[in-house]
């Protein structure tokens, strides 16, 4: 085994079996840096900043109490392997005694603090006995993540003609959609219903799939989105007809499955819907 | 079994622009065969031929005695020493030769009596061809060999519920590979086509039952010279990708995205069959997260992994890789093999579409899309597929697509159209 230079251990010595990075990767060339930092995700490495994060990285205390301030998934390097945010970021800034890093503290770090310090909402969060204890308080709050998730319906052509050539029994009958506007849906409250509107049940679905175009394969009560104390959401799939598929993988009936901004759902014959966490796009 | 060379080459822009997500490559995989490649295989492999004996197959006569005749040229071409078997199809399945529903090992005695046994074959029944499928199933299980592989033949719609169709074939995957001929116009290419594609091999039409013969000795002779069974495109992908679609682009179209199978964490194998001497495309489309510009990371790593009793062996290995870049002029250039393979996907798409809307009689949509399929055909050189367009429209302008329906189209053009849609050409050099 050897170590990346982000420090995922990688069996192959190219490129890191976790990252993909390139394991000989300067960690800090001139310029490299900032130029198009800022995306969101594991690849949001501002490589300038590197030897300096790495750095400070391992200072941190033993990776037990390392968490990820955004998702609380445990520390293994720089970037968090639950949602890819960049754990190093803007570290040497926060080291510097400037606590105001609003952006940070406002992105999904909302997840658990509600805003009660910014100290465990930075990326120093982690290192701190302080900032672990936070996230069980956070997690305690138990307030309903912030309005900023969304879920946008939109037809697949991909997921449609995987699942036309699995070819059920009604799969002949049902196309394509030749239009399909997208339907975005802002993410409130503790649940939101994702199926078709339902006279005689009187059930309308807080993401009602009903359309025009119509997917026959959503069930009335499809799946719900619920959202999980101090964090963001997941799904569940409470027993509909056809099933639903989070990043491509069927999810076993009644299990909450949780969710992560970019997520997809798929289901019915064509329909897939995206989570969003708006804060995120800012990043991007 | 010996084993050939496996030689992996990637055709790719690496360059992304600033945020970019979207990664393709053109994956090129040719096995060079092993020197002592032949006689020694043969143990390993069997073979099954399952010939359609409905009612159907007697009218018109000489389609019974094709079929027998093209048999027994297959027969010839199996190999002294692979284990053998015939089954006759009808409403049920039964086995010709050996007559006990196991497996007989080729030499002269057992070709001259599975032949006599053909020739008495006679037509009466219906097309069940899940049962049939099930008894090959059974028949390789009584001699269990590293390549398994059946020929199937058929005149006919199947008459079984959808179900128990489907289930047949579910059981079959992964178990043999089968190679589907229809023959006439009678049978249904969509059937045949779920029955070749989940068991890895080829569907093609016979519209004249003469040709069978040699259709039948060819397919046996490419059965014949797989080398290697079970080998598996391992695709794996750094954290936090995601793999949009992997599927085969030559010789034909093969969509592998729903058949993963996952391979340990961030990896999954997608199944590509027996390999002789031969040389595939795959191409492989992966999202990744964006990273920083100049920033080069590795989007998905590319093996041929042969699965065999003493565990996984890695045959050869390519690098899909991704570079940030704030050029356009490097993140905008689109691979040629890339490109290529696209708009042959669009080929086939766009000939079953414009097919289904003329069956419709969906006149506007059939001439827009079979104009559209004549253009890219045109384009990317694919010959044959031009020619078999040609039969059912009337091309007034390749390159700009523009084209009027045929009134009369014969079926056989139709089918046979329909049938070879997914043959894709290869880049020009």
């Amino acid at each position: 085994m050897t170590a990346c230079p982000v420090g995922h251990d990688s069996v192959a010595t190219d490129y890191c079996d976790v990252c993909g990075r390139r394991m000989d990767a300067p960690s800090g060339p001139a310029g490299a840096g900032s130029t198009g930092a800022g995306s969101g995700g594991a690849g949001s490495a501002a490589t300038g900043a590197g030897s300096a994060g790495i750095g400070s990285a391992e200072a941190a205390p033993g990776p037990a109490t390392a968490l990820c301030p955004r998702c609380h998934a445990v520390r293994s390097g720089r970037f968090c392997e639950g949602c890819g945010l960049d754990l190093d970021a803007r570290l040497p800034a926060d080291l510097a005694g400037n606590q105001t890093s609003a952006e940070l503290a406002g992105t999904g770090l909302g997840a658990g603090s509600t805003g009660s310090s910014v100290t465990s909402a930075s990326p120093l969060g982690h290192l701190t006995g302080a900032g672990a204890a936070s996230h069980t308080a956070g997690d305690q709050a138990g307030s309903p993540a912030p309005a900023a998730w969304s879920a946008v319906a939109t037809a697949d052509r991909a997921y449609y003609d995987t699942v036309m050539a699995s070819g059920g029994p009604d799969a002949a009958a049902v196309s394509f959609p030749a239009y399909c506007p997208e339907r975005t849906f802002a993410l409130t409250g503790r649940e939101m219903r994702i199926g078709r509107r339902s006279a005689s049940r009187g059930l309308t679905p807080e993401i009602d799939l009903t359309g025009p175009p119509l997917d026959p394969g959503i069930s009335r009560l499809h799946a719900v989105l619920v959202t999980r104390p101090g964090s963001g959401w997941a799904v569940v799939d409470p027993g509909s007809e056809n099933g639903t598929l989070v990043n491509g993988n069927e999810i076993a009936t009644g299990v909450l499955v949780p969710l992560r901004d970019g997520d997809r759902i798929h289901l019915g014959a064509w329909t897939m819907i995206t989570l969003r966490q708006s804060d995120s796009a800012e990043i991007e | 079994m010996s084993q050939p060379d496996f030689n992996v080459e990637i055709f790719q822009n690496e360059y992304l622009p600033a945020g970019g997500r979207e990664v393709n490559a053109i994956v090129t995989v040719t096995s060079s065969g092993a020197l002592e490649a032949g006689p020694a295989a043969a143990a390993q492999a069997s073979e099954i031929i399952i010939v359609d004996c409905s009612g159907s197959m007697s009218a018109p006569r000489t389609k019974i005695e094709a079929a027998r005749q093209a048999t027994v040229a297959a027969l010839d071409a199996i190999r002294d020493g692979v284990a053998f078997a015939v089954v006759a199809g009808t409403s049920g399945a039964k086995p010709v030769y050996p007559g006990d529903g196991t497996l007989s090992v080729a030499d002269p005695e057992t070709r001259e009596a599975a032949k006599a046994a053909v020739r008495r074959l006679q037509a009466g029944g219906g097309t069940s061809i899940g049962k049939w499928l099930l008894l090959a199933r059974k028949i390789f299980g009584t001699r269990p060999a590293e390549l398994q592989h059946a020929i199937l033949l058929t005149d006919g719609k199947n008459n079984e519920r959808r179900r128990n169709f489907d289930e047949a074939i579910a059981q079959c995957e992964g178990v043999f590979s089968c190679d589907c001929r229809g023959v006439g116009t009678d049978w249904n290419v969509a059937e045949l086509r779920k029955v070749s594609s989940a068991l890895l091999g080829s569907v093609d039409i016979v519209a004249d039952p003469s040709g069978l013969a040699a259709d039948f000795e060819a397919m046996m002779k490419s059965a014949m010279g797989k080398e290697v069974a079970d080998v598996a495109l391992r695709v794996r992908t750094p954290q936090h990708a995601r793999i949009r679609f992997v599927r085969q682009v030559a010789p034909t179209i093969e969509e592998l995205t729903a058949r993963r199978t996952e391979a340990g964490p961030q990896a999954g194998d997608y199944p590509t069959g027996a390999w002789g001497e031969e040389s595939r495309d795959y191409h492989i489309c992966v999202e990744v997260e964006p990273a920083s510009v100049s920033q080069e990371m590795l989007a998905a790593r590319v093996s041929l992994v042969l699965t065999s009793d003493s565990g996984p062996e890695v045959l050869g290995q390519g690098l899909v890789k991704a570079i940030w870049t704030d050029d356009d002029g490097l993140s905008t250039r689109i691979n040629r093999h890339v490109a290529h393979y696209t708009g042959q996907t669009e080929l086939a798409q766009a000939i079953q579409d414009g097919l289904a809307a003329r069956k419709a009689g969906d006149e506007d949509t059939a001439t827009s899309r079979l104009g559209r399929a004549v253009s890219l055909a045109h384009q990317s050189g694919n010959e044959d597929t031009a020619q078999l367009l040609a039969r059912v429209v009337d091309v007034m302008d390749a390159a700009t697509g523009t084209v009027r329906l045929k009134r009369r189209v014969a079926d056989a053009d139709e089918m046979t159209l329909d049938t070879r849609s997914d043959k894709t050409v290869r880049v020009k050099k």
